[in-house]
């Protein structure tokens, strides 16, 4: 193989060939070309005469060196030159590849897979046999495979599906076959190349030492600068997250990223750690509000992708949230008085504290429960809550009034009905204080407070029924032996009742620090529910894959107990990921139970050490082929065009055939969208296109008489009107839309029909007008409607919005007059009072038809011009009603319209 | 004249154009330019223009006396008209593949030539009130312009035809004697197939006119390098090296054979005419009607 830089030839005997390349330019011009042909008709003279000459080659200098081109590529192309080539296997024998595949090795896997895949091209070059072995922990089940050679090309079957394992490697493990295989001894030493991933596990030397036997040894390494880092699962403290980082080097200042990742994958915060120099380890300080603790999925070290570099969170750093049952009413108009006012403030700054009804509060996951003297709960929502507390929530209860009267059940102990006033004037003793608190009660340790000002004090308390266990279950008591908190064990949950309120009615607790206590420690008892260590094993949820990307389980993962969860490594059978279902998901991350990471030995005597190489190789042959190809055909194009066979007429129809499809969507696309424009920046009125051009002209004139009668006369600007075709014009910009039915109109495509049912269903409305006076066309008007959803009608009545939106009007003349007037029945539709369809037959449009020197155009029967008026009158009123709606609709006017209208 | 308003007469010619067919209409273009040119035979004849007076003899018709000449002076004289003899025309040409051929896009092919050529022949034949037919057709001559365009039909449904009849020779036909006949070819058969193919006409006595219409490449033979030339008759393939070199070869076979042409005209007494297709056809019609129209006096 000669090499020239990055190019270098498989076959570089071919290149012999390129020598005959002036021989194939002689040749190529000494050729005489192929004859032209063509028909001609004195042949008969042509075939007596005879010469010997011969006209030389006249094949134009641009071909021949096409010609030669090709013939180059082709030799150049058997030649198989190889960009990149790898040339790095050295000696005669068998190539064995080291691969390690553990968690570390997802640094930088691309680099290692380009730099596998030049190494087995080389084998297969050279048909070397190779054999590959990983390094990564197998699990205990699994027996690891023998060591066996193989052709380059199964070898590279073996190495494709491989991805880096989420756990550690097992070198001195995996590598005992390869050093104990008596195969190997005896045959040619070969080459052994191992592939690290560039952190030590412990006596890397000596097995790399122990490797020479077979051959020689490169180990290829990155530099530990650009080695995995590893983030340790942060110890959450009081609201913040304590973060650890570990690099397997000393040396030099480093920052990285750790980000804070929700379960959407949305980022929640971002912080820098530094390492500093001399340092493996750095630390620092994540904190995050309360809402978005409790988001929070997963840290990551930005930039690495790897299981160590991944951190999964679960229920123990979740705040749990608090439900206080809202019971509603006067408790949100006298706050303080109210019973969840002091429980809230206890409970923000720690927890999450929601309000709701029970549905709400339980419908969600909700660690502790407090009921602070509710009004009476029936007797689902009991069963409701028991079977709450018993999958493991806390309830908490305050007594109060309620609960003095009439107990529910769902107390930890027998109360007896009424209350003990202390201190009060109707009773002998002094309000007591609380006892010390024993060491079995949960809040041993909190401290009273003492003192005249801030002593506490209970004035009012629920007392138990004596009972045996009445000792076991008090939590607190008071000074005189009673119990102030009792608590029973339900399943997995706690009842708890603090028998004074939770505000300050019957006692002060409320009001001490004490109480904000006690909450916390509550809270703090609900959050050890689901660290129970009883319970099923918990089965795999989500695994991480050797990228640090969550997947489902591999079907080999076992499950873990319950009781040895945490003190459990990450291995190959149960791999980095979440366990266990809804209630307790537990998460096992890998970084908890690796070391400290240290890089990989890189002076033994005796061994290659090399970098990660980034260019793939690259086979140039098939380029050089294909582009023999591409000439080939332009060679002979162009010679079928010399000799004169091409018709190029036919090519260019073919082409322009092929090039014939024009967009011609632009185009409508642009037109609709200026004539929305343009029907939409004014208000105008709108005229159905019949397609008689006479009807249209009419309508027309008409309606651009009456826009210019509405612009004087109202406060109304209408624009210029607008001739619509409901089949494909957007109705809506349309206040008003005028429909002379004429003879003979088809009735309407259902897709015309849909605009229009849109458009009355819209708000629009639609005069019809059938222009006929005695209405003799009903024929047609109905083959017109078909479609459509023309509401019930009536004719106008009397006190018609119409007769008054504007002029007072008995009659809506037109052209003519005397006929009936349709309207829509009121009451079928909400249009704000506004007809959709008004019919009538008086030709309205010819009333208003004026031309550009404002004379009319068409005679008014039987009234003159004075009918005329009433007619513009009635169109201004129309339009009035159209553009106000039922603004004139008001009924305190009424009796004096009527009046004024009968007169 | 009441149909000559201005619908009617846009309707009528609308309608009496479309009756023509396009060839007919460049062919009366090409004979109108001709037909400035063209005189009466110039003796005294059957015809109907008057051609001169003369005296009175014994044995004319008594009808045929011009009486307001004779009243001018002394002598009886007899109006004598022009001879305007109408003679049978017999038009032939060749619709042989090699007819179809044209050296550039720019001229026509010699065929559309030759149909332009007989066609426009026709029309001033019909003009001047002469008889004739398409050889071949059967039809008995005739005169007229329904004549004209039944031809023009006929030319027209021949060249629309995708197979061309592979004879580029005239048949025989039993024609009267002493009739004309005029034949557009570009006759390159051998001379003997020719001369054999026109013999018995010339025995039944018909005057011939020969027009040879060619190709100016066919003439010069402007071809470079090596061409194979292929015949369009099937006549086979000729690979010649080097064409520059038979040119001058060429072009005197080519003359050699139009003189054995020319001669074998002469001697029937017939006339023989070269034309080129990048000339205009006006040049030839002209000298071929006033050959047609003055050959031997009756």
């Amino acid at each position: 193989m000669i090499a020239l830089g990055p190019l270098s030839f498989a076959a570089p005997w071919a290149l012999v060939g390129l020598a005959l390349l002036p021989a194939i330019w002689l040749l190529l011009r000494l050729m005489p070309p192929a004859p032209m042909r063509m028909g001609f008709p004195p042949i008969r003279l042509l075939m007596d005469l005879s010469t010997d000459q011969e006209s030389t080659a006249t094949s134009p200098l641009w071909l021949l060196l096409l010609r030669l081109l090709m013939a180059a590529a082709l030799i150049l192309g058997i030649a198989h030159p190889l960009l990149n080539a790898s040339s790095m296997i050295r000696s005669q024998g068998p190539l064995i590849l080291i691969i390690d595949d553990g968690w570390a090795a997802a640094r930088d896997w691309p680099a290692r897979q380009t730099m596998i895949g030049n190494l087995l091209d080389q084998a297969g070059r050279e048909n070397r046999q190779v054999a590959v072995v990983t390094t990564a922990k197998i699990s205990l089940k699994s027996a690891r495979p023998a060591v066996e050679f193989m052709t380059a090309k199964n070898a590279r079957d073996r190495v494709a599906p491989l991805q880096p394992k989420p756990w550690a490697t097992d070198r001195k493990e995996a590598l005992q076959p390869l050093l104990t295989s008596e195969d190997l001894l005896k045959s040619q030493p070969g080459h052994v190349i191992w592939l690290s991933d560039g952190l030590e596990e412990g006596g890397s030397a000596k097995l790399v030492t122990e490797l020479r036997t077979l051959g020689a040894v490169t180990v290829i390494s990155d530099p530990s600068s650009s080695a995995a880092r590893l983030l340790r699962p942060p110890s959450p403290e009081e609201g913040v997250l304590v973060l650890e980082a570990v690099r397997p080097d000393q040396k030099g200042e480093e920052t990285i990223r750790v980000r804070a990742l929700a379960t959407n994958g949305n980022l929640l915060a971002r912080e820098d750690m530094v390492f500093k120099d001399g340092q493996k380890i750095a630390a620092a300080r994540l904190e995050l509000p309360v809402e978005l603790r409790n988001r929070l999925e997963r840290l990551i070290i930005e930039g690495q992708e790897t299981a160590g570099s991944v951190v999964l969170a679960d229920e123990r750093w979740r705040v749990r949230p608090a439900g206080l049952l809202d019971p509603g009413g006067t408790d949100s108009s006298q706050p303080l008085l109210g019973s969840l006012y002091y429980l809230e403030r206890a409970l923000k700054p720690f927890t999450e504290v929601r309000r709701g009804t029970l549905s709400d509060l339980l419908g969600r996951q909700l660690a502790v429960l407090v009921l602070a003297d509710p009004p009476l709960l029936k007797p689902e929502e009991l069963d409701r809550i028991s079977k709450w507390i018993k999958a493991g929530g806390v309830l908490l209860r305050f007594a109060g009034p309620r609960l003095a009267v009439k107990s529910d059940g769902l107390t930890p102990v027998d109360l007896r009905l009424g209350n003990r006033a202390l201190g009060g004037a109707m009773s002998w003793d002094q309000p007591v204080t609380l006892a010390p608190f024993e060491d079995t009660s949960p809040f041993f340790g909190l401290k009273i407070p003492t003192g005249k000002t801030n002593e506490i004090s209970i004035r009012r308390q629920l007392l138990a029924k004596p009972a045996l266990d009445l000792a076991d279950k008090t939590w607190v008591k008071l000074s005189d032996g009673t119990p102030l908190v009792t608590a029973a064990k339900q399943g997995d949950g706690w009842l708890i009742l603090v028998h004074t309120t939770a505000n300050t009615t019957w006692s002060n607790l409320a009001l001490s620090g004490l109480f904000v206590e006690m909450l916390r420690k509550v809270v703090a008892l609900s959050q050890g529910v689901t660290a129970g260590s009883g319970g099923p094993p918990l089965e795999p949820r989500e695994i991480l894959d050797g990228f640090g990307r969550l997947g489902p389980p591999p079907p080999d993962t076992l499950d873990i107990a319950a009781g040895t969860f945490s003190e459990t490594i990450a291995e190959p059978e149960h791999p980095p990921g979440y366990y266990g279902d809804e209630s307790s998901r537990r998460a096992l991350n890998l970084s908890a139970s690796l070391p400290v990471t240290a890089p990989f030995v890189t002076n033994v005597a005796g061994i290659d050490y090399q970098g990660y190489s980034e260019a793939r190789e690259r086979d140039l042959r098939p380029w050089l082929l294909g582009l023999v190809l591409g000439l080939a055909l332009i060679d002979l194009i162009a010679s079928l065009a010399l000799r004169g066979l091409l018709n190029w007429k036919r090519v260019a129809g073919a082409a322009a055939v092929i090039l014939m499809f024009a967009p011609g969507d632009e185009v409508n696309a642009q037109t609709r969208d200026e004539m929305a424009l343009a029907a939409s920046l004014e208000t105008r009125l709108a005229y159905v296109l019949t397609g008689n051009p006479q009807v249209d002209r009419t309508s027309r004139a008409g309606l651009s008489g009456l826009s210019a009668m509405v612009n004087q006369r109202t406060a109304a600007v209408l624009g210029t009107p607008v001739g619509v075709d409901p089949e494909y014009d957007t109705l809506s910009f349309f206040p008003l839309l005028y429909w002379p039915v004429s003879l003979g109109q088809p009735a309407l495509s259902p897709r015309a029909a849909a605009q229009v049912n849109a458009y009355l269903l819209g708000g629009g409305t639609i005069l019809f007008d059938t222009r006929d006076q005695s209405g003799s066309g009903t024929g047609d008007i109905v083959t017109i409607t078909r479609g459509l959803d023309i509401p019930p009608l009536r004719p106008a009545p009397a006190d018609h919005v119409l007769r008054r939106s504007f002029y007072l009007m008995k009659e809506f003349p037109g052209r003519w007059t005397g006929d009936t007037v349709w309207v829509e029945i009121p009451g079928e539709r909400v249009n704000d009072g506004v007809s959709s369809v008004i019919i009538g037959s008086h030709d309205w449009a010819g009333a208003w038809a004026l031309n550009d020197a404002h004379q009319p155009l068409f005679p008014v029967v039987p009234g003159g011009e004075k009918q005329r008026e009433w007619a513009f009158r009635f169109g201004i009123n129309l339009v009035m009603y159209v553009l106000t709606g039922n603004y004139k609709a008001d009924q305190v006017h009424l009796p004096a319209i009527m009046e004024r209208l009968s007169r | 004249m009441s149909e000559m308003r201005s619908g009617g007469l846009h309707h009528k010619a609308e309608e009496l154009a479309a009756g023509l067919p396009p060839l007919l209409i460049a062919a009366e273009r090409v004979a109108a330019t001709v037909s400035q040119g063209v005189h009466g035979r110039r003796r005294v004849g059957q015809g109907e223009t008057f051609w001169q007076f003369r005296r009175y003899q014994t044995g004319d018709s008594a009808a045929d006396i011009d009486w307001r000449q004779s009243a001018k002076s002394q002598p009886v004289y007899v109006r004598e008209n022009e001879w305007e003899a109408a003679q049978s025309v017999w038009l032939w040409r060749d619709v042989s593949p090699s007819m179809a051929y044209r050296s550039s896009n720019n001229l026509p092919t010699k065929s559309d030539r030759a149909d332009i050529l007989l066609l426009a022949l026709a029309s001033l034949l019909v003009r001047g009130g002469e008889r004739m037919s398409l050889l071949g057709s059967g039809r008995p001559p005739a005169t007229g312009r329904a004549v004209l365009t039944r031809m023009a039909q006929t030319i027209e449904s021949t060249s629309l035809q995708e197979e061309r009849p592979a004879d580029s020779l005239p048949p025989f036909e039993l024609l009267p004697r002493h009739g004309r006949l005029v034949l557009f070819g570009d006759f390159l058969s051998p001379l003997m197939e020719t001369k054999a193919a026109l013999d018995p006409y010339v025995g039944r006595g018909l005057t011939g006119h020969l027009v040879q219409i060619l190709d100016p490449a066919e003439e010069t033979l402007p071809f470079d390098g090596r061409v194979q030339f292929q015949g369009p008759e099937r006549e086979g393939d000729v690979l010649i090296g080097k064409v520059e070199a038979v040119r001058a070869d060429y072009i005197a076979a080519l003359s050699r054979h139009r003189d054995g042409l020319a001669a074998m005209a002469r001697g029937a007494g017939w006339t023989f005419t070269t034309h080129h297709t990048d000339h205009a056809p006006e040049s030839i019609l002209l000298s071929l009607f006033l050959a047609l129209t003055q050959g031997r006096s009756w």
